[in-house]
Formats: C-alpha cells, sequence, structure tokens
C-alpha cells in the first residue's frame, strides 16, 4: 500500500489536502495512506516509513532541506502543484500521485 | 502587473527566502516556535488573574499573584526556555549532539547574570533578564556556545571514548572541552573583566524594537508578507524568523506592565496582525471567501463553501491556491492594500486608544474577533474593530472580485461553447 507524506508549515493547510487526496482515493477504490506534517517534525516522521513526500507550494523555498531530509531514508520528494492545493484539488494531486508512484 | 511579479520572483523572493533559510536565523525561528505553547498557556494566566468581567475581576483580585505564577514561570522565563531550544536547533543543524548544545546554550546564557544577594536566603537570579527582556542575548549565547561546540569537533577537540563506551556516554563527553572553553570566556568578560553583557545587547538592539512598533515597522512586514504570498511563498514564515523575535520582546513588555496594573505600552506585537490584519489568514482574504459565497461563477462558489470553514480559522492556503489569489493580477490589488488599510487603521486606533493593545497571545485558529477579543485582556471594542476591518477588505475585494469573477464565467461559457460544438 502506497504512503504519501504531505508536507506543509504547521501541518494544517495540508490536513486540508489531505482530506481530499482521500476522498478522491477513495472514489477511485485506491487504498492509500496520507497524513500531512509540518516541516518540523518531519525528520521524525519519516522514520516510520513513507514511499513519497509532497511539499506544499507555499514551503517550496525549503525544498531543499526537505530533500535532504527525506534523502536520508530514501523517500523521492515532490512538490504539490499550486492549483492542486486546495479542498477541491484531491484529483489533481492524485494524479500527481499515480505518476510519481509508477 | 505580470512584470511585477516577475521582479518580486528575480529579486525580492530569492533574497527574502535565503535569508530565512539562514542556518542561524532558521534555528532561532524553530527554538522560538518551540517556546509557544508554553507562552500561550502562561499568558492564559493573565486572562483568569485579569478576567474581562469586572464582578469576577474583583472576586479574583486577592488571589491575582498566585494564579500569576503560571505566567512568570513560563512567559516570564521566556528567554531561558528559547536559550535552550536554539542552542538545540542549532547544534542539530550541524550533526552535533542537540541536547549538549542546549545546555552549553544556557551555562552561556545564565552566565551573563549576576545574582544578587538575599539577606538570610542565599543567592537569587534577578528573573527580569531571563524573560522577554533577554531575548537577544538569549540568542547571541546560544550562537555563541553552539559555535565553540561545533569548532572544537571540526579541530577534534573532544575527549574521545575508548571502544565500547556506550554512544549516549561518549556524545556527552565531547561537549566537554566546548564547555571548558565557553564557561570560562563568558566569566572573564562579565565577571572579571566587568564588561555587562546583557545591558550591551539591549541597548544595541533597542533600536530595532523601537522600530518595529512605528508605523513604518507595522507596514514592512504587511507588505513583505502580502507580497511573498501573492507569489504563494509562505510570507508569514519567512518574514516572522526575522521579526518573530522583536515581536516576542513587545509582547513581554506589554505583558509585563499589564500584569503590573501600568498602560500597555506596545501597539505591534504579533497579536496586533493576526487578530486585526491577517483576517482570515494572510491577505485577510475573509472578505474574498465571503464574496465568493455568493459568487455567479459555479466555480468560486465551490471554493467558497470549501474555504469557509479553514478561513474563519485563518487558515487560507486553499483560497490563496484555490481561487487562486498567486499570481493573480487582478486580486493583488485588494490582496495587498487590504492589510495595509486594516493594519494603519489598527494602529491609529490603538494609538489613540480607542481599542486596548494586544498583550496576550492566544492560538492562532481562533475566529478572529474572538481572538482579538482574548488578546486585548478582553475589550470588546477589538471586537468591533475586527469586524470594522473586516467589512472595509470585503468592500476593497468587491470591484477586483467582480471583475475576476467577469473573467471565471466568460472562460465557463467559451469553453461550454467549444465543448458544444
Amino acid at each position: 500500500m502506497m504512503k504519501v507524506l504531505l508536507v506543509c508549515s504547521g501541518g494544517m493547510s495540508s490536513a486540508i489536502v489531505v482530506k481530499a487526496i482521500e476522498k478522491e482515493a477513495e472514489r477511485e477504490g485506491l487504498s492509500m495512506v496520507v497524513k500531512s506534517v509540518g516541516t518540523g517534525e518531519l525528520a521524525e516522521e519519516l522514520k516510520n516509513g513513507w514511499n513519497l513526500v509532497l511539499v506544499a507550494p507555499q514551503v517550496r523555498h525549503r525544498l531543499d532541506e526537505l530533500r535532504q531530509k527525506a534523502s536520508v531514508h530514501n523517500v523521492p520528494v515532490a512538490l504539490i502543484p499550486p492549483q492542486g492545493y486546495s479542498p477541491l484539488g484531491g484529483a489533481i494531486v492524485l494524479a500527481e500521485i499515480k505518476k510519481l508512484g509508477s | 502587473m505580470k512584470k511585477l511579479f516577475e521582479l518580486l520572483d528575480r529579486y525580492l523572493i530569492p533574497v527574502m527566502t535565503k535569508l530565512s533559510e539562514q542556518r542561524h536565523l532558521r534555528a532561532i525561528r524553530d527554538g522560538i516556535i518551540s517556546t509557544i505553547p508554553l507562552i500561550i498557556v502562561g499568558s492564559f494566566f493573565m486572562i483568569i488573574a485579569f478576567p474581562p468581567i469586572p464582578a469576577l475581576a474583583a472576586m479574583v483580585k486577592p488571589y491575582a499573584n498566585q494564579i500569576l505564577l503560571p505566567f512568570r514561570f513560563t512567559m516570564g522565563l521566556m528567554a531561558l526556555y528559547a536559550c535552550h531550544s536554539i542552542g538545540y536547533h542549532l547544534a542539530k543543524s550541524y550533526n552535533l549532539d542537540g541536547v549538549s548544545g542546549g545546555l552549553l546554550a544556557l551555562a552561556a546564557f545564565f552566565l551573563t547574570s549576576v545574582p544578587v544577594s538575599m539577606e538570610n536566603k542565599g543567592l537569587a537570579l534577578l528573573m527580569e533578564n531571563l524573560g522577554g527582556g533577554g531575548m537577544f542575548v538569549a540568542i547571541i549565547m546560544a550562537i555563541f556556545a553552539v559555535e565553540v561546540l561545533r569548532f572544537a569537533k571540526e579541530r577534534k577537540l573532544t575527549i574521545r571514548m575508548p571502544e565500547g563506551v556506550p554512544d549516549s556516554v561518549a556524545r556527552s563527553f565531547e561537549a566537554l572541552i566546548p564547555a571548558a572553553l565557553i564557561i570560562p570566556a563568558v566569566w572573564l568578560v562579565r565577571d572579571v573583566v566587568g564588561f555587562d553583557i546583557q545591558q550591551f545587547v539591549m541597548g544595541l538592539f533597542q533600536p530595532l524594537v523601537l522600530a518595529g512598533n512605528s508605523l513604518a515597522g507595522v507596514l514592512t512586514p504587511i507588505i513583505l508578507i502580502t507580497l511573498l504570498w501573492a507569489t504563494g511563498i509562505h510570507g508569514d514564515s519567512v518574514v516572522g524568523t526575522v521579526a518573530r523575535p522583536i515581536w516576542l520582546v513587545l509582547l513581554d513588555q506589554n505583558i509585563a506592565a499589564a500584569a503590573a496594573g501600568q498602560p500597555i505600552p506596545n501597539i505591534a506585537p504579533e497579536p496586533f496582525f493576526q487578530w486585526f490584519v491577517w483576517i482570515g489568514g494572510s491577505g485577510a482574504t475573509i472578505g474574498l471567501v465571503f464574496l465568493m459565497l455568493r459568487s455567479r461563477s459555479p466555480y468560486l462558489r465551490s471554493v467558497g463553501k470549501a474555504t469557509l470553514l479553514p478561513g474563519i480559522c485563518n487558515i487560507n492556503e486553499p483560497v490563496i491556491f484555490g481561487v487562486p489569489v498567486m499570481l493573480n493580477p487582478l486580486l493583488f490589488v485588494p490582496f495587498l492594500v487590504g492589510p495595509v488599510v486594516a493594519g494603519t487603521l489598527t494602529y491609529f486606533a490603538m494609538q489613540l486608544e480607542l481599542v486596548t493593545k494586544p498583550y496576550i497571545l492566544v492560538p492562532w485558529t481562533l475566529p478572529a474577533p474572538i481572538g482579538a477579543y482574548l488578546a486585548t485582556g478582553g475589550d470588546w471594542r477589538a471586537m468591533v474593530l475586527v469586524l470594522v476591518n473586516i467589512s472595509i477588505v470585503t468592500g476593497l475585494y468587491y470591484p477586483f472580485f467582480k471583475a475576476y469573477e467577469r473573467k471565471l464565467l466568460s472562460e465557463e461559457a467559451n469553453l461550454i461553447q467549444e465543448e458544444a460544438r
């Protein structure tokens, strides 16, 4: 099962996107674990084994730093397209996840 | 307008983001953020000690000093907590032992104080310098201590333990030589030479604190934060990296004055921005959300519905990326002007003492009128000011929102026509 971790500044706004992705995944009958964390918790959370880290657009200026943290655990990191980062963007992000996961 | 976004992208954003990602500033940011829960819970006791209802206030007055103790040991020792966690985060960023970094930072910070002798009771440390007033000293001593720790590690000035010694034990010995460098160094400067590090540093940063409390000091972060968010970068976390220590010092002075029953001196600690400017999130987008709820464009209506609840809790990434406001030339104007107007109005309302200056830190996800009420120690006029600000920004968004709506409607109509063909 695919495990996707979303990172934003405080883990708040990405929680909204997590819900959107979960809803979309359920609609497509995909089983998937999605969780949101703030940038401060990323290093700790990565120890729990994730397949993919998605970074919120508003913290893209910290991408290098986040990528470094994920590389310790060999987890690929990608940016969430801005237009997908909303309660209505579930389909866009899910398509991105499928593209990256395959 | 497109050119403006290009200019921002080329000049402002790289400078700002680089600044906010600078290692020491990052450690300061992360270190101070770790202390926020203590500050929020601690300042809650301020509300209990001085409740906004007069009858209640009279009842708890005899116990105010006892009730304030949790506040004094959290907010009142803010620099102490921040010093440890800044040392921890900075050491971690160098891949050094975080606990050693935090402890060395604390030792260096404590050594800048001189205890006072209390008759029959031994020595006492003045709490005053361990609170917000000592914030900049704490930051500088934490950086100094961890830099020494790093220097020692790089030069291999460490005591190496024989094989078989547990890792945690070996790591704690790594701090031995750095401690032997840091402690005598601060002691020499402070107690032998007699150079008052605290007074010197406080004097050095005093102009910055004063500037942070001026109208320009209020508008600068407002403009920078909205410019960053307009390009989709988390402006608050970038600008806050530099501004938050100043905001905390302003807050500490306010809350200390309130606890002592004196008039509150500063307008611009962080709650000023949080409750009166960033209503519904950066850019005061709550006005936009209200307008979208009744939009003729089905798309904007659905965005409005989906962003109402997060917006009331001041979370507006869904608005910024969903509408989108990001890189949207039409909505850029009210997104920038709205907060500037709200900030200026609030500044003067507080300067003229029409509204109490904020002195309590409450969680930022509360609805703005409630947050403003609590942050001002229960001033109902603060709620009125928030409502006034909301109507102003909504009015400012209106014409630009209408123009954007028309654009979307004609695009949607074109799409339908094309599909019909």
